[in-house]
């Protein structure tokens, strides 16, 4: 049996262990490194799914893949989908309140064609990121893709028109012709019956619009017939396949003042419209008329002596009604009141809101000195009428009023049917006088009159009375006889000589005169004497007998 | 002392690991090769565990990270291994499937698992079913090398499909782990050395006798 060989432990580490250790530390950072590295999880909202592809669709940022969807689930209510979307770590500063998801599919339409690559690679979520501080994770996606990005520099307007539409989203905004801006969407409002364009306008040509600019309809190809001849109005081949929107300075405009984003315009249907109504800023009036408007029809014009300042909108009739019912007013003799707007670009101002508060100030005042709205005939022919403002001097001074929350303007009766009526009147209060009791009076009277006349001829026809002209002519000729005596004439001369002297005598000019002062003076100095004298007893009596001198002493 | 119990380490004799000339365990170079020549391989437990425990480890990563990536003009594709035989269930090739579990799924795990029991084994000097394990050892080791199908399938995946723009395969992080655990358990086979299962067997007669 030989020995049994030594069989060493070993050492108790050897280097072998760095492996597993390498192993662990690589394994250890794989994950530290994925878990760094993970993103926010997102939830965008959808309408469908389409094109939605679990795992596989991917979510990009300027065609930078920003993350994944990991699932699309249906929402609670079963009315949205839900993409739930694996964002990178980098695209976290992308998502905030104002951020916008859309999936971009192949798309032809008024934009251009877009998203072909997506016909190969399926459809992608396209990510555009907000301006907002607050942050979020759980997003609504867009129906539509924005036609615009939301950073993209100019501005964007609201363009509210009451006609058909005929702008849609995609079409082309010109400016003399060239392509600035497009119409992003196109919205019914339904409170306001009318249609609402979005539109964007590229920098640098949103510097072209101010609040001076009118948009008009330049859709299709406007072919008018008149009595100057045939005129074709079109924009660029584009507008005329589909649809357009233009804008310029109506002529003879100031430039306006530039304007802020989503500034509301009108969109108008032609340019012709622009010209016959180019203001943007009005305010709407009422003028309740106590007497028939027949001929009073809307767009009616409303003038300030003769200038036109506005139009009548309508009669508010439902109004009044609606108004007499509520108040239980008496059926009859109530004034219809008629809306009309004025509007403050029309008196040389500017087509700003200041200028119309500047008006409503103007009318204000005015009303209290007299300015008054009246009915008259624009044309005899046609009886069409309009309403005239103007001052009236003799009315009393009166306030705005109000109406159905319209501010009123009082208003008078003039013209054609004032005339009638202040005829009627007349007539009325004719009809009212006491002629039968006055026609009475007048006849005693007259009977009296011719009794008394009669009396006055007897007194007449006596012959006493007869003489009295033949002895007052004697009587007149003695007196004329007497007067025309020489001692008679005389009188004046020596009247005249008798006033001189003694006005020369008055003058102290004669030697008379001098010896009158003089002896005057005297005697005044005399009574000063007298007084002194009178005094000095008067107080001390001794005097009389001691002397003066010897008082003092 | 019976005979078949009877080895070379017992009569002092030691072989060596290039030439397997047997020579006296007390010389410690080979006088053939001029090899170091030990009794059994040296820290042979210590580094196969060492080397069963990395395997472990690249194992997870080998499973959950994609195996392959299939880039297309439609996007990327991930696949895993067990998504990848999901996928062929799915698709009806399940004898592919089973070929692909087993080579990848099946065989390595199977391979830590029975190497580590043959380590422990060893370690606490279990005495019963010697037979066994040494059958076990050798089945490990050969079928061990077979896991590699899966490493080969995307190497040559990636090499042959490679139209770009169109179609590539870029190995996933997984294919490295996996080749990693499947060259992992072959050093770890190959530095367990099974004569220690034996040595125990005579250890056994010798507290006996």
């Amino acid at each position: 049996m030989t020995a049994k060989p030594e069989v060493s432990k070993g050492k108790k580490f050897t280097a072998i262990w760095i492996i597993p250790l390498v192993a662990l530390v690589l394994g250890a950072w794989m994950v530290a490194y994925t878990y760094m590295t993970e993103g926010p999880e997102i939830r965008v909202h959808f309408k469908t799914a389409s094109g939605l592809t679990a795992g596989k669709t991917v979510v990009k940022f300027r065609d930078v893949e920003m993350g994944t969807v990991e699932d699309v689930v249906l929402g609670e209510n079963l009315e949205v989908i839900t993409a739930v979307i694996k964002m990178k770590r980098e695209a976290l500063p992308l998502l905030n309140y104002e951020t916008r998801f859309w999936v971009v599919t192949a798309h032809i339409g008024g934009g251009g064609i877009s998203g072909l690559d997506t016909i190969l690679s399926g459809a992608y979520i396209q990510i555009a990121p907000g301006s907002s501080n607050i942050k979020a994770l759980e997003f609504t996606g867009l129906e539509e893709p924005p036609l615009t990005p939301v950073d993209a520099p100019g501005i964007r307007l609201i363009l509210l028109s009451e006609g058909a539409a005929s702008v849609g989203p995609g079409d082309p905004v010109l400016f003399h012709g060239f392509e600035v801006g497009r119409v992003e969407s196109l919205t019914f409002d339904l409170e306001k019956k009318q249609l609402r364009h979005e539109i964007f306008i590229d920098a640098p040509y949103h510097e072209l619009v101010n609040s001076s600019v009118r948009f008009w309809d330049v859709s299709g190809i406007s072919l008018n017939a008149g009595a100057e001849g045939f005129s074709i109005e079109t924009g660029s081949l584009k507008s005329i396949l589909q649809g357009g929107v233009t804008f310029a300075k109506p002529p003879d405009f100031e430039v306006g003042v530039p304007v802020d984003n989503n500034t509301e315009f009108r969109l108008f249907p032609k340019y012709d419209d622009i010209l016959e109504s180019p203001f943007g800023y009005r305010e709407y009036y009422v003028v309740s008329f106590d007497q028939s408007i027949r001929g009073l029809l809307p767009n009616a014009p409303v003038e300030y002596r003769g200038i036109r300042i506005g139009a009548v909108k309508s009669v508010l009739l439902q109004e009044l009604v609606e108004k007499g019912i509520r108040d239980n007013a008496k059926p009859r003799g109530v004034p219809i009141p008629v809306l009309i707007y004025i509007e403050p670009g029309r008196f040389a101002l500017p087509d700003t809101n200041e200028s119309l508060e500047l008006m409503r100030k103007t009318f204000e005042k005015g009303v209290r000195n007299g300015l008054r709205a009246s009915l008259e005939i624009g044309n005899l022919l046609t009886g069409a009428q309009l309403v005239e403002l103007d001052y009236f001097d003799n009315e009393q001074a009166a306030e705005l009023g109000e109406f159905e929350g319209y501010v009123t303007i009082p208003t008078v009766v003039t013209g054609l049917s004032g005339l009638e009526q202040k005829i009627s009147r007349l007539l009325d209060k004719a009809n009212e006088l006491p002629i039968g009791q006055t026609v009475g009076s007048i006849n005693l009277a007259v009977g009296e009159l011719n009794s008394s006349l009669k009396a006055l001829r007897v007194v007449l026809e006596n012959d006493d009375l007869r003489t009295i002209p033949a002895e007052l002519q004697n009587t007149l000729e003695a007196l004329r006889s007497i007067l025309e005596d020489e001692g008679i004439r005389e009188i004046p001369g020596e009247l005249k000589s008798t006033l001189a002297a003694a006005k020369f005598q008055l003058q102290g000019e004669s030697t008379e005169a001098y010896q009158l002062g003089r002896t005057l003076k005297e005697v005044e100095s005399a009574a000063r004497a007298l007084r002194e004298f009178l005094d000095l007893l008067e107080q001390k009596p001794e005097a009389l007998i001691r002397g003066k001198q010897n008082l003092e002493e | 002392m019976s005979g078949d119990t009877d080895t070379a380490a017992s009569r002092g004799l030691a072989s060596c690991h290039v030439c397997c000339k047997l020579a006296s365990s007390a010389i410690h170079t080979c006088p053939r090769c001029g090899a170091a020549m030990h009794l059994r391989t040296t820290n042979s437990l210590q580094t196969t565990l060492a080397l069963l425990i990395t395997a472990s480890i690249l194992y997870i990563p080998a499973n959950l990270y994609p195996i392959m990536i299939t880039d297309t003009i439609t996007g990327a594709e991930f696949s895993t291994i067990i998504g990848g035989v999901v996928l062929l269930i799915k698709l009806g090739s399940v004898p592919v499937a089973m070929v692909i579990f087993i080579a990848s799924v099946v065989v390595p795990s199977a391979k830590i698992a029975a190497m580590f029991y043959l380590v422990w084994s060893v370690e606490s000097s279990d005495r019963e079913n010697h037979r066994q394990r040494t059958k076990l050892y050798q089945i490990a080791e050969f079928i061990g090398k077979w896991s590699m199908v899966d490493v080969f399938v995307v190497a040559i995946l990636v090499a042959l499909v490679h139209l770009d723009g169109l179609l590539v395969i870029r190995p996933g992080i997984a294919a490295y782990s996996f080749a990693g655990v499947v060259l992992v358990t072959m050093v770890a086979a190959e530095y367990f050395d099974p004569r220690l299962m034996w040595d125990q067997l005579d250890n056994k007669n010798d507290s006996e006798t």
